[in-house]
C-alpha cells in the first residue's frame, strides 16, 4: 500500500518523524545484520534476528512514551528496544555478554532485553511468560491511577500457551491499559501457523474476552502505527485492551542455531522479500518525497556508521568478572530477617 | 416398551426414554441430598454436590455410549455419573470412604469419580486439570482409529485457567472428537461470571478454536440432550470438537464447607429454585402426558428407595485397612527384565 499525503496527515505525524521511523527501522536490520555475522566469526555465542519485523516493532513502539509506558518484549524485539530508545552499543553489550550490559551484566541469553530507565522489563526464554508480568504492570498502574500504559510483544506461537489466554481473560475482565501485539510471522520456530490453531486471525479471539482485535499488514509500518495510536488511547481513556495482529514474515531463520531450509521453501522466503517493510517504506517514503538518493545514502551511512563504532566499541569492553559471577543471584547488602 | 406415538418436543426420545432422564436427574438431586444431609449427620467428610445442575449433566451424557466413550468430568458431575452407569452405592461408598468405593478406595476426595468399566476418568482437585487429559485421550481415539469420544465437564471458573485454553486450541488443531461441557452456574465459588471474564456467553470462544459453540438453556433438560446429540454426531463423524455452554444455577453450597450468603442474596438463589430443572421438566412429561402424577410419585418414591438402601449398605460397609495405605501408590510388581 503506497501511503499518501493524507494517510500521513491522519496519523498526524511530520516529516522529521516519517524520518526517525525509517532510521529505526534501518537502525535494527543492521544491528540484526551485524550480529549474525559476528556470530558466524564466532565472536558472539547465539542470535536472533528480527529482520522482517521492522515495521511492526517499529510502528507499534513508536506509538509510545519512553520510560512511562511499559515496554514486555520477547526476543525479537531488536527495533522496539532501539525505538523505545536503547542504543546499538546497549544492544550490542548485551550480544556479547559485556560487563556493563544493562540488560543482564551479561548473563542473560542475548536479545534478553531489560532496561529500568526505560521500562523495559526483563523476560525468560520460555515463551509468553512476559505477558502475565505485563498484565500485571497494568494493573498496578490502574490502581495507581497513573496514566501509564502497558504493551505485551509475542509471536505467533505463544497465543497458544495458557500464559496467553489466562492474561487476555485477566485483562479484559479488568479492562486494563493495556496493548498485546502479536507479530505473526506464520512460524513458531519451525511450526507453521496451519499447525498452530485451526483459525486464520487469531485477532478473532479477542472477541472472547470482551475486547477488539485487529489483524493487519504488519509489513506497512504506517498501518501498524495508525492501530497502535488507536490501541494506545483506548488504553489511556480507560476502555480496556486492544489485540493487534500483525501479518508479517521472518525473513531469517529463528535463531543462528536454526536452518530454516529445512520446513520452509526458499520460494516463499523470496516472495516475502519482496514485500521487505524497509524497501516498501523507502519506496513510500521517495514517492512522498521525503526521501531523495542522496539523502538516503546519507541515512544508510549514518546508520552503518553507528553500528561499526558500536561494534567496535564493544568489542574492546571487558566481559564481567568471573569473582561476581553470584551478583544478582542472592540478596545483597544484609537484608533484615527480622 | 418403545411409544408407538412420537411426542412433540421429545427430541425423537421414547417415553421410556424420557421417563429415564427424569429419574437419573431424581436419582442425582437425592444422591445430592443425602451427601450433604451424612455431613452434617458428622458421617461423611465432605460433601460437593450438583443440585440445580441435573438437566444438564443428564442431558450430555445421556447421548454418550456408556464403557465406550470416555468421561473426564468435575468434581459437581453426580447426574453424569449416574447416567453412565455409576449407582448410587457407588457415589456413597466414595462419599463415606469406604474400601469398596471404585473410583479410588476411600482415598480421593469424594465427588472424584473415576470407574475404568466406565471409562470415567479420575480427576484431580485442581480445577481444569482434566481438560488436557480429554484432549489427549480423544487423541489417542483418533490415532487409533477408534470410534471413541471424550467428554470433559467443568464449571464457568475453569475457562479461565491456561489447560482449558491449551486443550481447546488443540483439540481444533487436530479435529479431534471431543465435547467441551461447561456448566455455566455463574459463580466459580465466590466468583461471579462478570469477575471471571468480560463476555455474555463463554461459548463464543469457540470460534477463536475453530469449531463450533452453543450456548443452551441449561435448565431445560431436553434442548441439552439436543445440543449434545447433534455434538456426539459431529465428533463421531470425524467434524471435530465443539463447546457447549449451558446456563443454569447451582442451588446449594459450592461444598459442605462453603457459605453461599456471603456472596449471593436469597432473593437470587430464591428466583433459580423458581426455575428447578426437576420442577420443570416433570410440569413438561405431564402436559405432554407422558406420565401423571401418580407415575411420576411413584419414581420419587423409588430413588428415595434406591437411595435409602444404597446409604444403608455403604455405612455398613467396612473402611480401608490402615496396612493398605500405600497400595497404589508405589508400582506393586517388579517389572521383569
Amino acid at each position: 500500500m503506497a501511503i499518501t499525503k493524507e494517510a500521513i496527515k491522519t496519523f498526524g505525524l511530520t516529516e522529521e518523524q516519517l524520518l526517525e521511523m525509517h532510521y529505526k527501522m534501518l537502525l535494527a536490520r543492521a544491528v540484526s545484520v551485524r550480529q549474525r555475522v559476528l556470530q558466524r566469526m564466532g565472536k558472539g555465542p547465539m542470535t536472533f534476528s528480527g529482520e522482517g519485523h521492522e515495521a511492526v516493532q517499529v510502528g507499534t513502539a513508536f506509538a509510545l512514551r519512553p520510560g512511562r509506558d511499559w515496554v514486555f518484549g520477547y526476543y525479537r524485539d531488536v527495533a522496539v528496544a532501539l525505538t523505545v530508545g536503547m542504543t546499538p552499543v546497549e544492544i550490542l553489550r548485551g550480544f556479547f555478554a559485556r560487563r556493563d550490559d544493562i540488560s543482564s551484566g551479561g548473563r542473560n541469553m542475548p536479545s534478553h532485553f531489560s532496561h529500568p530507565d526505560l521500562r523495559i522489563v526483563s523476560g525468560s526464554a520460555p515463551i509468553a511468560t512476559q505477558i502475565p508480568h505485563a498484565v500485571g504492570a497494568a494493573l498496578a498502574a490502574k490502581l495507581r491511577k497513573l496514566d501509564e500504559i502497558s504493551v505485551a510483544y509475542f509471536g505467533d506461537g505463544a497465543t497458544s500457551t495458557g500464559d496467553w489466554h489466562e492474561s487476555m481473560n485477566f485483562a479484559g475482565v479488568h479492562k486494563l491499559p493495556m496493548v498485546f501485539v502479536c507479530e505473526f510471522n506464520g512460524y513458531a520456530i519451525s511450526v507453521p501457523w496451519r499447525k498452530q490453531a485451526a483459525i486464520e486471525n487469531v485477532a478473532v479471539r479477542a472477541a472472547g474476552y470482551g475486547f477488539p482485535g485487529v489483524t493487519l499488514n504488519g509489513n506497512d509500518v504506517l498501518e501498524v502505527y495508525g492501530a497502535m495510536t488507536e490501541a494506545v488511547q483506548r488504553a489511556r481513556s480507560g476502555e480496556g485492551p486492544t489485540l493487534i495482529e500483525a501479518k508479517t514474515y521472518r525473513l531469517q531463520p529463528h535463531s543462528s542455531d536454526d536452518d530454516d531450509r529445512r520446513y520452509r521453501t526458499r520460494e516463499e522466503v523470496e516472495q516475502w522479500a519482496q514485500k521487505d517493510p524497509i524497501v516498501v517504506f523507502a519506496m513510500s517514503l521517495h514517492e512522498l518525497g521525503v526521501l531523495d538518493d542522496k539523502s538516503e545514502q546519507e541515512l544508510n551511512d549514518r546508520v552503518n556508521r553507528e553500528v561499526d563504532e558500536a561494534t567496535d566499541k564493544v568489542e574492546q569492553e571487558s566481559t564481567p568478572e568471573p569473582e561476581s559471577a553470584l551478583r544478582h543471584v542472592f540478596v545483597e547488602g544484609g537484608a533484615s530477617n527480622g | 416398551m418403545v411409544s408407538v406415538k412420537e411426542i412433540t418436543g421429545a427430541e425423537g426420545l421414547s417415553r421410556d426414554q424420557l421417563l429415564d432422564l427424569y429419574y437419573k436427574m431424581l436419582l442425582a438431586r437425592t444422591v445430592g441430598q443425602r451427601e450433604r444431609m451424612l455431613n452434617r449427620m458428622g458421617k461423611g467428610p465432605f460433601a460437593v454436590t450438583g443440585e440445580g445442575h441435573e438437566a444438564l449433566q443428564v442431558g450430555t451424557a445421556y447421548p454418550l455410549k456408556p464403557g465406550h466413550d470416555w468421561i473426564v468430568p468435575y468434581y459437581r458431575d453426580i447426574g453424569v455419573a449416574l447416567t453412565i452407569g455409576q449407582t448410587p452405592l457407588d457415589l456413597l461408598l466414595a462419599h463415606l470412604s469406604r474400601e469398596g468405593d471404585i473410583s479410588s478406595g476411600g482415598r480421593n476426595m469424594p465427588s472424584h469419580f473415576s470407574d475404568p468399566r466406565l471409562h470415567i476418568v479420575s480427576g484431580s482437585a485442581p480445577v481444569a486439570t482434566h481438560f488436557p487429559h480429554a484432549a489427549g485421550i480423544a487423541l489417542a481415539s483418533k490415532l487409533r482409529g477408534l470410534d471413541e469420544l471424550s467428554v470433559c465437564y467443568t464449571g464457568d471458573g475453569g475457562t479461565s485457567t491456561g489447560d482449558c485454553h491449551e486443550a481447546m486450541n488443540f483439540a481444533g488443531v487436530h479435529k479431534l472428537p471431543v465435547i467441551f461441557v461447561i456448566e455455566n452456574n455463574q459463580y466459580a465459588i465466590s466468583v461471579h461470571v462478570r469477575k471471571q471474564f468480560a463476555v455474555e456467553d463463554i461459548s463464543i470462544r469457540a470460534e477463536g478454536y475453530g469449531f463450533p459453540g452453543v450456548t443452551v438453556d441449561g435448565n431445560d433438560v431436553l434442548a441439552v440432550y439436543a445440543a449434545m446429540k447433534e455434538a456426539v454426531d459431529r465428533a463421531r463423524r470425524g467434524d471435530g470438537a465443539t463447546l457447549i455452554e449451558g446456563k443454569t444455577y447451582r442451588l446449594v453450597p459450592h461444598t459442605s464447607d462453603d457459605d453461599d450468603r456471603r456472596y449471593r442474596s436469597r432473593e437470587e438463589v430464591e428466583e433459580w429454585t423458581g426455575k428447578d430443572p426437576l420442577v420443570r421438566y416433570r410440569n413438561w412429561l405431564k402436559e405432554n402426558d407422558v406420565a401423571d402424577e401418580a407415575k411420576l410419585d411413584s419414581l420419587h418414591e423409588h430413588a428415595a428407595r434406591e437411595v435409602d438402601e444404597a446409604t444403608e449398605q455403604a455405612e455398613k460397609a467396612p473402611t480401608p485397612k490402615p496396612e493398605s495405605a500405600l497400595d497404589h501408590v508405589l508400582v506393586e510388581e517388579r517389572l521383569a527384565g
